[in-house]
């Protein structure tokens, strides 16, 4: 049986904890939750005449007022990296109040010292609460933008949702700022709002202002393309004169510069009037490409010109398409 | 000035008596004890130097230090003798930490007494620790005797949880 005592004993001690550690301290760490009542009434005992008496003072009661606090976070680790395109900033706002509280959101995207300025598509909140922005799923909010009601020490994240412009150049960067501001109002701290407190009480502005704001940081990365064509002759002589005969072999070399990488690049050239396409002689970074539309990247005819395909290339690459032609008769 | 939330419960003063056989006078208590909240406030006083003034609070939010009093007075004719006053803390509030070392406290909700230095809690490993202000539950104040018509008051700050 004395094993039967070891086993529920750490199992009691544990429930006496928790029931002291709820008596002892706060719920939460903003505080006694706002409207709570602090009813306090004390007892006289005494001998009156040799009899004991007992008196109850009156009781008095006061309800706790609704603080009103904010912070705002940039969740991201750092630049976000974007292309001309969309991009998603995140945002994490918390409830350090005692009271339940929607604040009111704005976000900002033409900060002082932006080299550009991004378009705000919407702000959404991270309804399914895995921290990426999922569209179709997270809630981009309308009308007002409101965070959903945070209970105290809740806290919620939000995505603003942006269009990188195409004047953005690459390197370039800009920030978004994002405002959070309590519902019931804010102002300077320990400004008060009588009556309008969870509960019933007042609602007092905090050490925040009731007002918070973060910025989150975009970071254009932008790639360009070079082409750059050139042409060696060797004519039927051992020369390099261009006479009938001679064949011209065209370099086009593709120079993907800046940072971050293109996509879908191909590369396209007609062959000249007054030559002919040397059948095979297509090749890219000097490895054969066959002439019919198949499974490589290439096609080449005397009629359609030449195309290579390079996809998605990453800036500092180069790529280099070769094809021969003869000078016609 | 906070009337809306601060409501002073008309004293509905519940008397018990305990000694059932009475047919004395003993209808109205010898002793009324009125309680009060409150703030402290450093006014300049008469004499150009700071001074505490008690006030009403401006509001009431977790951090915020009152003070809870109590005035008691004795309105009849007859001393009362073994006068103690008990002031459970409510659940909201803790003991300020500057409270009066000398004051008479308790951690188990009335059942043993001392000043805070002396009291210790039990963990749940059986072992025991120092009370803390944070774990008072009650005050309470002892005076030998009342003279008729005479009045006091005491208090203790408390910090809203």
């Amino acid at each position: 049986m004395t094993k039967h005592a070891r086993q529920y004993g750490p199992f009691a001690s544990i429930i006496a904890t928790a029931l002291l550690a709820s008596a002892a301290t706060p719920a939460i760490a903003g505080g006694v939750t706002a409207g709570t009542l602090i009813e306090n009434t004390a007892t006289a005992n005494f001998d009156e005449a040799g009899t004991p008496r007992s008196v109850d003072s009156n009781k008095v009661v006061v309800r706790v007022d609704e603080l009103l606090d904010v912070t705002v976070t940039s969740l991201d680790t750092g630049p976000i990296t974007t292309t001309r395109s969309d991009a998603v900033l995140t945002f994490e706002v918390t409830n350090p109040g005692n009271g339940s509280e929607a604040f009111l959101l704005t976000a900002n995207p033409a900060v002082a010292g932006n080299d550009f300025d991004v378009t705000v598509r919407g702000v959404a909140i991270d309804s399914n609460g895995n921290g990426t922005y999922d569209e179709g799923v997270d809630q981009i909010l309308t009308g007002p933008l409101t965070t959903p009601v945070l209970a105290p020490d809740a806290r919620v994240t939000v995505f603003v949702l942006v269009t990188v412009p195409d004047t953005a150049a690459d390197g370039d960067t800009s920030n978004v700022q994002l405002t959070a501001a309590a519902v019931t109002g804010n102002g300077a701290p320990g400004t008060i709002i009588a009556g309008q407190g969870q509960g019933g009480g007042d609602a007092v502005v905090g050490s925040t202002g009731a007002l918070a704001d973060a910025r989150g940081v975009l970071s254009s990365a932008v790639a360009s393309v070079q082409l750059v064509k050139s042409v060696a002759l060797r004519d039927p002589f051992g020369g390099t004169s261009a006479v009938p005969g001679t064949t011209a072999t065209f370099t086009i070399e593709a120079r993907v510069t800046g940072s971050g990488s293109v996509g879908n690049l191909v590369v396209t050239d007609a062959i000249p009037a007054g030559t002919t396409y040397v059948p095979g002689s297509l090749a890219l970074d000097a490895g054969a490409l066959t002439d019919a539309a198949d499974a490589d990247a290439g096609t080449a005819s005397n009629t359609g010109g030449i195309s290579v395909t390079l996809g998605n290339t990453a800036a500092g690459s180069t790529r280099r398409v070769t094809f021969d032609v003869t000078v016609d008769q | 000035m906070k009337t809306v939330t601060t409501f002073l419960l008309a004293c509905a003063a519940a008397v018990s008596l305990t000694a059932p056989v009475a047919p004395l006078a003993a209808q109205t208590p010898a002793v009324t004890v009125d309680g009060d909240i409150k703030s402290e406030k450093t006014v300049n006083g008469a004499d150009g130097k700071p001074a505490v003034e008690l006030v009403e609070p401006a509001s009431f939010l977790p951090g915020d230090r009152l003070i809870f009093g109590q005035n008691y007075k004795n309105a009849s004719a007859e001393v009362v003798t073994n006068f103690v006053i008990t002031n459970p803390l409510p659940e909201a509030v803790r003991l300020a930490p500057d409270a009066d070392p000398a004051l008479e406290l308790s951690v188990d909700g009335g059942k043993n007494w001392g000043k805070l230095a002396a009291l210790s809690l039990k963990n749940s490993d059986g072992t025991s620790r120092p009370a803390t202000h944070a774990d008072v539950t009650h005050v309470r104040w002892v005076l030998a005797s009342i003279a008729p018509g005479s009045s006091g008051r005491v208090a203790f700050p408390v910090i809203i949880r």
